[in-house]
């Protein structure tokens, strides 16, 4: 019983995408003349959203990185509801985990040596190459996102390590809280010089240079900080042992 | 048939088989294995069609973060499907 | 000029082979190897072979890539052996035992020396 239902989901889930994606053009588009069909006003036309973020998004944002450009500044609220999403999952996996906690005590046993060595050797390395992608969202492929996964998967390597370890959380909630406030003022500091919330008000420079793009960069270390604490609490919350 | 339709092919079986083994499997360790299997997969396939950011991202926290999460929570619960 | 970058061309596409040649010797003692101790020297003494042979040749093809596919060799070097040596003990600690033909067995010396 259970599988059909699951069957019959899954082929209206298929029917419901294929009628949403038939009209959607994919694969080569001549660029000389395109024709993009809009939704939205139910017809074809050249005037299209995904061709002014390839065609101006350059010279809108000055970020090298179209993705980036999309993400952080035409999209730059979405990203603020997306981070507070992860912050809400944080929390809660965080107070399930709490309840747990007091239920029962684990017994601890020590790690490979190699391992802890190796950890050791390698903790600075994994955490640098964290921040190089969110640094350099503007300019490579990466961003906050991937920059801050990659910073809680080196806390992972520690507590895989060290089973005794355990980050210290008044850090994690001040690096986390201080991050969210970066982004909020930033984007309060452009609805105050211009009228509208997270405009890019700082000078462009030059485009592939890694101060650039205006306030891109210092949303993208506020968001890579931001999640890089969130998913370094959950990890914690899970495999942190405390006596 | 050109070698870049062949490569994702191939590709796409392979994680459609891994996905399905992570769904039959009685196993759940080896069912969250499966399953990073395919994340694995699904970041390669994104890298093939340009789309780098969101196959690094996948990398990191399907295969990497969300892993380790699962086999924890098997760890503490039960490892053999009912 | 044009006759090192051939030189170079070619000698990249031997590394490339011999790697690829080692991943798959590698692939195929995953699935005839007979325990896992076994399967895991496979697993990563092949493996980093084939890897630094094929990342060695991509610095060869392109001698700008030189320095990284360096970097990345260093990493795969670094953790490799780490990861394997973590299966090893986890399994062993598991209590899953060697092949009926294994002669070395140095944790189980060491616990009888203690």
């Amino acid at each position: 019983m259970k599988r059909i239902v699951a069957a019959i989901l899954a082929i209206l889930i298929f029917i419901v995408l294929a009628l949403a994606f038939v009209k959607i053009p994919f694969g080569n588009i001549n660029l000389s003349d395109y024709h993009y069909y809009n939704p939205i006003t139910d017809k074809q036309t050249s005037d299209s959203v995904p061709q002014h973020y390839l065609v101006d998004g350059k010279k809108d944002t000055g970020s090298t990185n179209i993705v980036t450009a999309v993400v952080v500044d035409y999209r730059g609220f979405d990203t603020l509801g997306e981070v507070t999403v992860l912050f809400l999952a944080a929390t809660g996996v965080g107070s399930i985990m709490y309840i747990f906690e007091k239920e029962k005590r684990r017994k601890v046993r020590r790690a490979n040596a190699v391992v802890e060595t190796a950890s050791q050797l390698l903790f600075g390395f994994i955490v640098l190459f964290g921040a190089y992608i969110f640094v350099h969202g503007h300019l490579t492929p990466g961003g906050g996102f991937p920059g801050g996964a990659v910073i809680a998967s080196a806390f992972l390597l520690l507590y895989l390590a060290y089973p005794r370890f355990h980050a210290e959380h008044k850090t994690l909630n001040v690096a986390e809280s201080l991050a969210g406030l970066t982004f909020v003022i930033a984007g309060l500091l452009g609805l105050l010089i211009s009228g509208s919330f997270l405009y890019n008000f700082l000078p462009f420079g030059v485009p592939t240079y890694l101060f650039s793009a205006g306030i891109i960069p210092v949303i993208y270390v506020a968001v890579g900080v931001k999640v890089g604490s969130e998913l370094t609490g959950i990890v914690d919350a899970m495999m942190g042992v405390r006596e | 048939m050109d070698l870049f339709t062949l490569v994702s092919l191939i590709l796409i079986i392979a994680m459609l088989i891994a996905a399905v083994v992570a769904a039959e499997l009685k196993d759940l360790l080896s069912a969250a294995v499966a399953l990073g299997v395919v994340s694995l997969i699904v970041s390669i396939l994104f890298y093939i069609l340009q789309a780098p950011d969101v196959a690094i991202t996948e990398a990191s926290i399907g295969a990497g973060l969300s892993m380790a999460v699962l086999i924890f929570a098997i760890k503490h619960t039960e490892r053999w499907e009912k | 000029m044009s006759i090192a970058i051939l030189i170079l061309q070619i000698l990249g596409y031997i590394f490339i082979g011999i790697g690829s040649f080692f991943l798959l010797l590698a692939s195929i003692g995953l699935l005839r190897m007979p325990d896992v101790y076994n399967r895991m020297q496979t697993a990563t003494k092949a493996t980093t072979l084939g890897a630094l042979s094929v990342l060695f040749g991509v610095g060869l093809l392109d001698l700008a890539w030189m320095p990284m596919s360096i970097v990345i060799a260093l990493f795969i070097l670094l953790t490799a052996p780490v990861g394997a040596s973590a299966l090893a003990r986890a399994s062993y600690k598991h209590g899953i035992k060697l092949w009926k033909e294994s002669v070395v067995d140095k944790y189980k010396e060491e616990k009888e020396e203690e």
